[in-house]
């Protein structure tokens, strides 16, 4: 067969200049889907990065007795450095303690009366990974019960702590759960309004067939034409999502942060996440195009 | 020389349906045949296996001298180029112009642009509708509809031509015109099937007539009527 690009080409664009409605009708139904999928997407990524630096927040707190032995406390440092799950490891004296107190708490009522230092040294221990928090407090207490020789008191916020870790893994698999169905949902619909769009021309399909058009060249104008609907649909929702996190979600990033009073978000206008997804969503927007056409163009194209 | 052979050719459909019973017959080069019988007694059968459209059940057709039943899928296409088909239905494209319609029969078979200039209007002269290159088919009365889809099926100049009742949806005069013009077709050489039921028509030709009943061949005479 002879490829005539002028021909393949020419096709395609008579064809959607012929079948506007249908054609316009192929891109918008990509267009919204993906763009349905693309700004879930975005939003999970959004609030799995708000739990991120929430997480990355939560510390262990080690107070130390007043009377530890610098022995012992040389010895603990040394210990919590070692294991696997710490990233830093910070010591606390009584005396820094007491001035940051004091910072915190400047022009306060409460500092007229501390009398001498009531406060502790303490480990403020940074963690690799935030879930493991309950077990690296537990390493401070003994089979008893009771804490380990040296150590006051263990603070890492238990109860929220635990709760939110057990939230955000519950959805994390709903929202995996939703964007698997609104996939599909999307790949069902654009493969619907494609095979509908083929349908309409099948009649040109079985002209070519009777005079001799080889399979390829069948399918080969309907093929770019699922393809440069994917494609294009794909882009209007990249740029509806562009503009809507641009606008919309730093906006409401902002609210939270406000609200919330956590330290530091990830401010997402577009980073190299939200690239990778706006790249997969045209990706994706090209081949669902590509192979529903191709599979909906088996069925006419037999005889 | 044969250009056309029905070797023991039995059709069953896949409802079990016997649509031709081992049928058997040769038509030469340059003939023109009619194929007679009443609805649903098997001659759009017999041309579908022609153009593959369906394959046989048993027994062998050959076309110029090739027997296309076990022709690859890939070269079927190569084989509907050597052979016109018009229809009842004219099945033109509603959205392309009588040029466009012709032209389309030949770009998806590949053929360069200046030989579609050149044949378009050459064959659309022949059926005697060059001053409707523009029209769509909806402009145009059923006859000069079927016109175009000779135009189409002869653009290539295929040694054979098939029409399955192609004066259908014709009243009698313009089935006339039609009846000449495949008359024409086949002077220059090509050799020509028709399927009909219509009696004056078959009457008034005085060609070869081969009778269908209920997938037989019941008849087949030089220069025949429709019935006897
Ligand atoms: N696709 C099909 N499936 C099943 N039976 C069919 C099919 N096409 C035709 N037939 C049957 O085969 C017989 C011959 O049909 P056909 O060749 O169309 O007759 P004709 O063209 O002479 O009217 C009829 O009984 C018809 O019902
Ligand atoms: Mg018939």
């Amino acid at each position: 067969m002879i490829f005539r690009p002028r021909y393949f080409f020419g096709e395609t664009f008579i064809g959607m200049r012929r079948n506007f409605l249908m054609f316009f009708t192929a891109i918008s139904t990509v267009a919204i889907t993906l763009f349905i999928v693309g700004f879930f997407l975005i939003i999970v990524y959004d609030v799995q990065g708000v739990l991120t630096s929430i997480k990355s927040q939560v510390e262990v707190a080690v107070y130390l007795k007043d009377n530890i032995t610098d022995e012992l406390k040389v010895y603990l440092e040394n210990e919590i450095k070692n294991w696997d799950e710490v990233d830093e490891v910070t010591f606390v004296s009584k005396d820094q303690a007491l001035e940051k107190f004091k910072k915190d708490n400047e022009g306060s009522e409460i500092l007229k009366e501390i009398q001498g230092n009531p406060l502790p040294a303490s480990f403020e221990i940074k963690l690799t990974s935030p879930e493991k928090v309950e077990q690296i407090a537990l390493r401070f207490v003994d089979k008893d019960g009771n804490y380990i020789e040296g150590v006051d008191e263990v603070i890492y916020g238990q109860n929220y702590v635990q709760k939110l870790f057990s939230i955000t893994a519950i959805a994390g698999s709903i929202a995996f759960l939703i964007i698997i169905m609104l996939l599909l949902a999307a790949i069902v619909l654009v493969f619907n309004t494609i095979r509908l769009s083929i349908h309409a021309r099948r009649k040109e399909i079985e002209v070519m067939k009777l005079v001799g058009a080889t399979n390829w060249f069948v399918r080969i104008p309907f093929l770019f034409e699922g393809f440069f609907e994917g494609f294009a649909g794909s882009l209007i929702s990249v740029v509806l999502l562009y503009f809507m996190s641009n606008y919309l979600l730093i906006r409401g990033e902002k609210a939270i942060v406000d609200t919330m009073h956590v330290k530091e978000l990830a401010i997402l206008g577009v980073n190299n996440v939200i690239l990778y997804i706006y790249a997969g969503l045209v990706v994706l927007g090209g081949l669902v195009g590509l192979l529903s056409s191709s599979f909906a163009l088996k069925r006419y194209i037999r005889v | 020389m044969n250009m056309i052979e029905y070797r023991n050719v039995t059709k069953i459909y896949e409802d079990k349906t016997a649509a031709l019973k081992n049928i058997s017959l040769t038509i030469k080069k340059g003939e023109f045949v009619f194929l007679v019988g009443p609805s649903g007694s098997g001659k759009s059968t017999m041309i579908k296996l022609l153009i593959r459209e369906i394959a046989v059940s048993a027994g062998a057709i050959f076309v110029a001298g090739r027997n296309i039943c076990n022709l690859k899928q890939s070269r079927i296409p190569q084989l509907r180029r050597n052979i016109g088909s018009v229809f009842q239905d004219f099945k033109l494209l509603p959205n392309k112009t009588v040029f466009e319609n012709v032209a389309f029969a030949l770009e998806v078979i590949g053929k360069p642009s200046y030989v579609i200039k050149l044949q378009v209007p050459q064959v659309l002269k022949l059926v005697g509708l060059e001053h409707k290159l523009q029209s769509y088919p909806h402009q145009l009365s059923a006859g000069e509809q079927q016109r175009v889809s000779i135009a189409r099926a002869f653009v290539n100049r295929p040694p054979i031509l098939l029409a399955d009742e192609p004066t259908g949806n014709l009243d009698p005069v313009t089935s006339e015109g039609i009846m000449k013009l495949l008359s024409r077709i086949n002077l220059i050489g090509t050799t020509v099937a028709m399927a009909t039921h219509d009696k004056n028509i078959v009457n008034s030709m005085r060609r070869r007539v081969i009778e269908l009943e209920e997938g037989e061949i019941i008849r087949d005479q030089k220069r025949g009527v429709y019935g006897i």
